[in-house]
């Protein structure tokens, strides 16, 4: 976009670092990054070529339930990414912890640093992931900062606080990491990586020169062709014993001695959750990840914990394979500070401050994936904003983007939030080989993309549609193509000129042909609704001042400031009734409007 | 503004107040459904007269429709009036046809709202409307709140419910296949869709007020043998369906016949005459009298003034409760009549008729009209309109419940059984409001440990 940028981070060698497991993808995340790839986003493409195993998940199942998931090399995914961001024009970087916001008349202008440099911006993007008054357990002990070996933003939370914005605590896990050579893998099953790998990026709209930018710009650091020579991950379980330690020390825990506030996710629970509230599964399944091609770690995924060090100890030499193992590092909780979502708008700005934007777990989500997306979001948001051109909103149905945004704005969250394919309405308008026709308007209005790529996307859509239009048309024996296609599934037989075409294009028609009935229903619900997604609701509207709205309605509308009719009509408590007469009424003031003119 | 892209439907006169009533359908399909349904294109802004088929090719009534394009009509859009007999039956069968056809239910003031965001009423007019919604949905909400708090809502809870357990068996496979799940029991699935869809068809099937829409409010003609009760039937039917003579006894099997009166539609029963010390095949007709009396709606009770007043069985004169029984006092043409004295019934609404003379029947007809109108929400439109849409969001639900059947026998791609399953908490969702997607995952995640 050419907006001049400044980032700054409290150590800059760990931008991109995964303080989670070294992997990216997996179901709807996967989506997620092809959607981002698709709006000019770095992790697809990042972490093509640092994934050291690839895989399809749902390989069985329908494209739109297909995603793809990969283990990267976590130093190289984050120095990769670093030098990316070093090559990258007009984006100064800069190491400094930021301490506090400078704000004048209601907006944000500027912020402070612990090296006493204040930096002054017209726009700034909050992005603290588990940083802000990060706090960590490890039993009773207690270590202040985000990460392992890392700090805490401890000031910055006041500074927010005193603004006006509300903030709550949230708690996450993380497991041990163990050293590989002190494993013994013959007692696990191996898990490989596809003989055929599914990439994240679309490398068929790109040309050679957007593929290898960083790779090509300097020495080569990568020794290896993408999807080549993959690592496997390994798969064991925990034991009786292991069940007999947890529950032995469970008051030990600092999650069960009441000792973190913090509200943990559901789908990511603890090894004491799940011998606690499923009491009558005997093992669990454990898989230890490579962390890397050039080193030893180790981590088990599964096994998050927030027991003392010598409990964990023992946790882990209960599971075979690893009686011998050695720990790197323990595994911890940690809990921070988040940002009510519903504090923002759908372009990710505050409704209290204006010019600041959030993005990441600072609102409540958990995942590389969803902090990325929102990270896109709220910096292209950013710069509209400095340039007072009408913001990026992604609705509901264009993708799993607009499912997160909107549901973050409209419904908050409790837990830290992380997608699933089941939060969409639309998921079969979701397969991630559409993610390009999906985000096309948005790359093409906000100058996402090259040229040459949109390009290559609108000559690939053409395609896609010719084909899709040909075979419902051109009969074959006994139907059209699409009929043989629909009857016959995964065995049938393409036209010739069709099979010559490539995969992508081919799957998509496929694809579109094959779930026809299914696709056109969804586009028929989205039609309908996206009437009110359209209209856009004033922000000085006066809701308390609607005659016939009721007075609970207008209350939460005012507070909520929904953006759109749609937005405000999934706003719980808000009934059809109310938006009817909302309806009527900025009618009305589009009608005034268009008389005055 | 954009313009609307789905196609509305439903009942635009308050009924009871007149014979007829008017369907109007405003939206880009209205030409369309109307060729379907007449057959022909409709001429604009010309009354035609002509047979309204289902779409099964049923006949429902003949109707006087007109059609306006898009400039000419109050909407703004295509639309089109049709007007039917003002029986709610006859206007149920049309709403649910067109719904059948594409159409959906209006929302509360929609046509108004169309109007006016169609450029077709200025603003004092839209204000005016607001209001209008406001209390209209008031109104709806209250009616259907009460339905809701009663049977059918507590059904449908349950129903959602177990429906959200399916879907997410099904959901934890597609959004965790990399989790440690047991292994897919699709049995469990199968079986709870399999009830789901037969209580949906009963939940479409006894709800009462669908039943008295479609079946007509049941009215049972009762009294002493040689009364005059087929005669009175042979009346308000208008030609002679039941045997009459002299003899008493002369009923022994049930004679139904369905009539319209005002707006309202009813099951009009005749029975066999009680016989206060009836022996063998007599007591059998009698108590099969009464069963029918004890699940009546309204209990035509026929006296015969020249007679002394029978005495009645006590299973039956517990039934007679002022708002269901209306007594005819037959046979006033007769002399001896004034010597009858009723005073036991003083508490029942009583109508002097002659089932030979026709008098009096116009008064009893009136009377059950007046009757019949206690069956029907004070505001016909807004609770026919509501009803119109449980039935239409129930029978969605059915239909999306046998496509995911459907295609679990045919062991069907899962992500498709699972947009079906949508559809059909979308449609349960239409009566007891938006489901939250938070309350299947709930159920998901107490069902499944995931996260490895
Ligand atoms: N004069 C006069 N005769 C009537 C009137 N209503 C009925 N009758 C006569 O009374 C006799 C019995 O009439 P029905 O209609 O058969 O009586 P019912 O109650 O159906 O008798 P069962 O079926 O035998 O129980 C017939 O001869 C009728 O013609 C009336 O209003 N006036
Ligand atoms: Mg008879």
């Amino acid at each position: 976009m050419g907006a001049s940028t400044l980032l700054l981070s409290g150590n800059i060698d760990t931008i991109a670092q995964m303080s989670c497991n070294p992997a990216i993808g997996g179901q709807a995340k996967g989506q997620m990054v092809r959607e981002l790839d698709a709006l000019g986003g770095e992790m697809a493409i990042n972490t093509d070529v640092t994934g050291i195993q690839f895989r399809l998940l749902n390989e069985s199942k329908g494209p739109a339930v297909q995603a793809p998931r990969a283990q990267c090399d976590k130093k190289a995914y984050q120095f990769r990414l670093k030098h990316t961001l070093e090559l990258q024009p007009n984006l100064q970087i800069f190491q400094a912890t930021v301490t506090g916001l400078l704000f004048k008349a209601g907006k944000v202008v500027g912020c402070q640093t612990n090296l006493d440099i204040d930096f002054l911006g017209q726009t700034i993007v909050v992005t603290t992931g588990t940083f802000l008054r990060g706090l960590m357990h490890i039993g009773q002990n207690k270590n202040e900062g985000g990460r392992l070996g890392d700090f805490s933003a401890k000031s910055l939370s006041s500074s927010l606080t005193e603004a006006g914005i509300q903030l709550e605590r949230l708690k996450t896990g993380t497991p041990p990491r163990l050293l590989g050579r002190s494993i013994d893998f013959s007692k696990m099953e191996e898990q490989k990586g596809d003989t055929h790998p599914t990439f994240f990026a679309f490398h068929d709209t790109r040309g050679p020169e957007e593929m290898f930018h960083v790779e090509q710009s300097g020495e080569r650091r990568i020794g290896w062709a993408p999807g080549s020579e993959q690592v496997s991950c390994w798969m064991t379980h925990t034991t009786a014993q292991t069940a007999e330690i947890v529950r032995a020390n469970l008051s030990k825990s600092a999650m069960y001695s009441g000792e973190i506030v913090g509200v943990g996710p559901r789908y990511c629970p603890s090894i004491e959750d799940k011998f606690v509230r499923f009491a009558d599964k005997p093992r669990h399944l454990l898989f230890l990840e490579p962390e890397g091609r050039s080193t030893n770690e180790y981590y088990v995924n599964g096994l998050s914990t927030s027991l003392p060090f010598d409990v964990q100890l023992d946790l882990v030499h209960s599971i075979p394979g690893l009686e011998k193992a050695q720990l790197l590092r323990p595994a911890y909780a940690v809990e921070y500070d988040f940002a009510h979502p519903t504090q923002l708008f759908p372009s990710l700005e505050s409704k209290k401050v204006e010019n600041l934007f959030f993005a990441g777990q600072i609102n409540g989500t958990s995942g590389y994936e969803e902090a990325a997306v929102q990270g896109l979001v709220a910096g292209v948001n950013a710069v509209n904003k400095v340039r007072a051109t009408a913001p990026m909103l992604i609705q509901r149905n264009e993708g799993y983007i607009g499912v997160l945004i909107d549901d973050l704005v409209s419904k908050g969250t409790r837990e830290p939030y992380r997608m699933f394919t089941s939060r969409a309405e639309y998921r079969l308008l979701f397969n991630h080989g559409s993610a390009e026709f999906r985000f096309l308007d948005h790359a093409k209005t906000y100058n996402l993309l090259s040229n040459n790529r949109i390009k290559n996307i609108e000559a690939k859509q053409a395609k896609v549609t010719h084909w899709v239009d040909y075979l419902e048309k051109t009969r074959n024996t006994g139907g059209t193509w699409a009929d043989a296609i629909r009857r016959d599934r995964v065995g049938a037989v393409l036209p010739e000129e069709l099979a010559k075409e490539s995969a992508p294009v081919r799957d998509e028609v496929v694809y579109r042909v094959s779930y026809q009935g299914y696709l056109a229903r969804e586009q028929r619900q989205v039609e309908k609704l996206s009437q009110i997604e359209k209209i856009r609701i004033p922000a000085d509207f006066d809701y308390p001042a609607v005659r016939g709205l009721r007075r609970e309605s207008a209350l939460k509308l005012a507070e909520f400031k929904p953006m759109t009719l749609g937005q405000a009509s999934r706003i719980s408590g808000v009934n059809p009734a109310d938006i009817s007469i909302l309806m009527v009424l900025i009618g009305a003031g589009a009608v005034r409007a268009r008389d005055a003119s | 503004m954009p313009r609307s892209s789905d196609t509305i439907a439903a009942l635009a006169t308050p009924a009871g107040t007149s014979a007829l009533a008017l369907v109007r359908v405003s939206g880009p399909d209205t030409a369309g459904m109307a060729q379907d349904i007449f057959g022909a294109p409709p001429p604009p802004r010309h009354a035609l007269h002509g047979d309204y088929r289902a779409k099964d090719g049923r006949l429902v009534d003949d109707v006087v429709a007109t059609f306006f394009p898009a400039g000419n009509s109050f909407t703004g859009e295509d639309s089109l009036e049709i007007s039917c007999h003002g029986n709610p039956f006859i206007a149920q069968t049309i709403l649910e046809d067109l719904f059948a056809r594409g159409g959906r239910p209006a929302g509360p003031g929609e046509f108004t709202q169309r109007a006016f965001l169609n450029g077709r009423m200025d603003l004092s007019q839209a204000e005016a409307v607001m209001d209008l919604i406001h209390a209209r949905s008031e109104r709806a909400l209250a009616a259907a709140n009460q339905q809701l708090r009663g049977g059918l809502g507590r059904r449908l809870n349950d129903l959602t419910e177990r429906l959200l357990g399916a879907l997410a068996r099904i959901e934890a496979y597609i959004d965790f296949p990399d989790e440690d799940l047991p292994k897919e029991d699709r049995a469990i699935v199968r079986r709870t869709l399999e009830s789901l869809a037969s209580e949906t068809d009963r939940l479409l099937a006894t709800s009462h007020y669908g039943e008295l829409l479609r079946d007509g409010i049941k009215t049972v003609i009762i009294g002493a043998p040689n009364a005059g009760k087929s005669s009175l039937l042979n009346r308000l039917v208008g030609h002679e369906r039941a045997i009459v003579s002299a003899e008493p006894g002369t009923t022994r099997d049930f004679i139904e016949e369905r009539i319209i009166v005002g707006p309202h539609c009813l099951r009009l029963i005749d029975t066999a005459g009680l016989n206060p010390a009836p022996g063998g095949i007599e007591k059998l007709g009698m108590e099969k009298s009464l069963e029918r009396a004890a699940e009546a709606d309204i209990i035509l009770l026929v006296l015969d003034t020249t007679a002394p007043l029978p005495t009645l069985p006590e299973s039956l004169t517990k039934l007679l409760t002022p708002n269901r029984v209306l007594v005819a006092l037959n046979k006033t043409d007769l002399l001896k009549a004034q010597a009858f004295d009723i005073k036991v019934y003083s508490s029942l609404k009583s109508v002097n008729v002659s089932a030979v003379t026709r008098a009096g029947i116009e008064s009893l007809v009136t009377e059950i009209i007046r009757m019949a109108d206690a069956f029907q929400p004070t505001s016909q439109d807004d609770v026919v309109a509501i009803n119109a849409r449980h039935a239409d969001a129930l029978t969605r639900a059915k239909v999306s419940l046998q496509t995911a059947l459907a295609n679990l026998a045919a062991s069907g791609p899962v992500e498709l059984l699972a947009s079906d399953l949508r559809g059909t908490l979308a449609a349960y969702g239409d009566i007891l409001g938006k489901v939250d997607n938070e309350r299947m995952l709930d159920q998901l995640f107490a069902t499944f440990c995931i996260g490895k």
